[in-house]
């Protein structure tokens, strides 16, 4: 990365790239038909209406409780489980293809049966952004955990620690890195969980504001909500990279 | 599965090593496991859940069907075929874009903040434009595959062409080389960890976009096989195409990791993944 920039030309940059895509936008949609790309202006108008009747306000509230609930289990039995796995070998030797397997599964393929299985409802829903999210998480955190030298270990043992002591000073310190580079990759994918349940399964939260603009032909509004979408995956994510980040410097990376 | 066989032929490996050595080693242990996950999973399904949802044996009836039956490939083509040709779409464009961010400033300034927004969406949000401007065909498909990807390889790409070291570009300079050398010999190559990198995580975005889009436009693919089965209760039919999902992400996935090893013996992975 550049850092010889300053903050400020950074930001500067940003703004005039956000300005000129803004004008070309607004231009390209004057010149074109209104039913496929709505004006900036238009669309910004109807994010403000959104805003200001509060449905806005509530749809975001309903999609972060999803998705922070679904998220923080994922998290929580990914890192814990994952933990587990670096401590017991053999638990590791058995599990690991199948957890590689897992982490390369599409899981929107689990959808309809979760639907058909679950119903709708707020449950079915968590299940979807854990199951997208706790992969990742996982099969880091054990990447993590196999390249933790048995050393380490030894060294630990032969100096009388106590198993408690094994995990506080060898096993969390190592693995944790990895386990954050999972919750980063963890955090874009259950985004994606996150729209996808609100989208097939019932429909809530922002997912069912994009849908319903789409089946409406709200043409402004659908394209509002998608940048609302993105703004919050962009905020989302970079502080999950900023949470990795703090903790690279530990793993000795120069991310 | 053939289980037992594989497990056959390891014991006769590692006879020499002791009877412990042949219960305990890695590829006996995973099969153990595997067999235990299939156990616990059918077990837990005939106590707990109502008769329709999918469980081993279930699927093991149901295989031989689904595989003889040429509808159920004709599924398996169309959501491969739009993966792959996707993939090729976003791989050669965003390349193309990866490597102008990466060594031209102005390019990089004017599309970063887009090109990391885009790749920050959840990328399903897009469904219902993308179905209001391909309307409910396979181009519709193939652009929620495209769109899927692109971002992913571009961010990688230009990172690894950014990441070129200066004594590369200078020795190139100095024996007086072309522009166009520069890019197809000095930077290109030098950015293929990262591109491989990005391929790899564009193939999962690529194989989520096409079965996200089938569910969203009810067009014929694997995931449109899998949402009629689960909706009429065939869940055992549905989750064989579930499998034919997974043994292709996880093929890409080890043909990426053996052109890695093979071709870039050098470059370790798990550093940077994204």
């Amino acid at each position: 990365m550049r850092r010889q920039e300053s903050a400020l030309t950074r930001w500067l940059t940003y703004g005039v790239a956000l300005a000129a895509g803004a004008l070309i936008w607004e231009l390209g949609a004057r010149l074109t038909t209104p039913t496929f790309l709505s004006p900036f202006t238009v669309t910004v108008r109807r994010i403000a209406e959104y805003f200001s009747t509060g449905e806005l306000g509530r749809a975001l509230e309903s999609s972060l409780t999803l998705f922070f609930t679904g998220f923080v289990l994922a998290a929580v039995v990914g890192v814990a489980f994952g933990l587990l796995l670096a401590r017991l070998r053999l638990l590791r030797v058995a599990l690991e293809s199948y957890i590689m397997v897992l982490y390369s599964t599409p899981m929107v393929a689990l959808i309809p049966f979760i639907l058909s299985m679950m119903g709708f409802g707020f449950a079915p829903k968590v299940l979807v952004v854990f199951l997208f999210a706790i992969f990742p998480i996982l099969y880091n955190t054990v990447e993590g955990a196999r390249s933790i030298r048995p050393e380490l270990i030894e060294v630990a043992h032969s100096f009388r620690s106590t198993e408690w002591g094994i995990w506080r000073d060898v096993l969390i310190p190592y693995t944790l890195p990895f386990a954050l580079t999972g919750i980063r990759q963890g955090v874009g994918r259950g985004l994606v969980g996150m729209v996808s349940a609100e989208f097939f399964l019932s429909g809530s939260g922002i997912g069912a504001l994009i849908m319903r603009s789409g089946q409406d032909f709200d043409v402004p509004g659908l394209y509002g909500m998608i940048i609302i979408i993105t703004v919050l995956g962009i905020v989302l994510i970079s502080f999950g990279r900023a949470l990795e980040n703090h903790f690279a410097a530990w793993r000795g990376l120069d991310r | 599965m053939s289980a037992p066989d594989i497990a056959v032929e390891r014991a006769a490996n590692g006879r020499a090593n002791g009877l412990r050595a042949l219960l305990l080693n890695d590829a006996a242990v995973r099969i153990y496991a595997g067999l235990a996950i299939v156990l616990v999973w059918e077990i837990v399904v005939r106590l707990f859940a109502p008769p329709f949802v999918a469980r081993p044996s279930g699927i093991a009836v149901a295989l031989p069907a689904v595989v003889m039956s040429g509808a159920f490939w004709d599924n398996v083509g169309a959501t491969l075929a739009a993966v792959f040709e996707g993939l090729a779409i976003a791989f050669a464009s965003g390349t193309l874009v990866g490597l102008a961010m990466g060594r031209i400033r102005a390019v990089d300034r004017f599309f970063e903040i887009y090109v990391s927004g885009f790749f920050a969406m959840p990328m399903v949000a897009i469904l219902p434009l993308i179905s209001l401007w391909f309307g409910y065909t396979g181009a519709a498909r193939l652009a929620t595959v495209v769109f899927a990807s692109f971002f992913s390889i571009v961010v990688n790409v230009a990172d690894g062409a950014r990441a070129v070291p200066v004594e590369f570009i200078e020795v190139s300079r100095a024996f007086r080389g072309s522009a166009v050398s520069r890019i197809l010999d000095v930077i290109l190559p030098a950015s293929v960890p990262y591109l491989l990198a990005g391929l790899r995580l564009a193939a999962g975005r690529a194989l989520i976009g096409a079965v996200v889009a089938e569910f969203f436009t009810a067009i014929p693919g694997l995931g449109y096989y899998i949402v009629f089965q689960a909706r009429t209760f065939h869940h055992n039919e549905a989750f064989v195409a579930v499998m034919v999902l997974a043994a292709a992400g996880v093929l890409f996935e080890i043909a990426l990791r053996h052109a890695t090893a093979r071709f870039l013996p050098w470059y370790r992975r798990g550093e940077r993944g994204a």
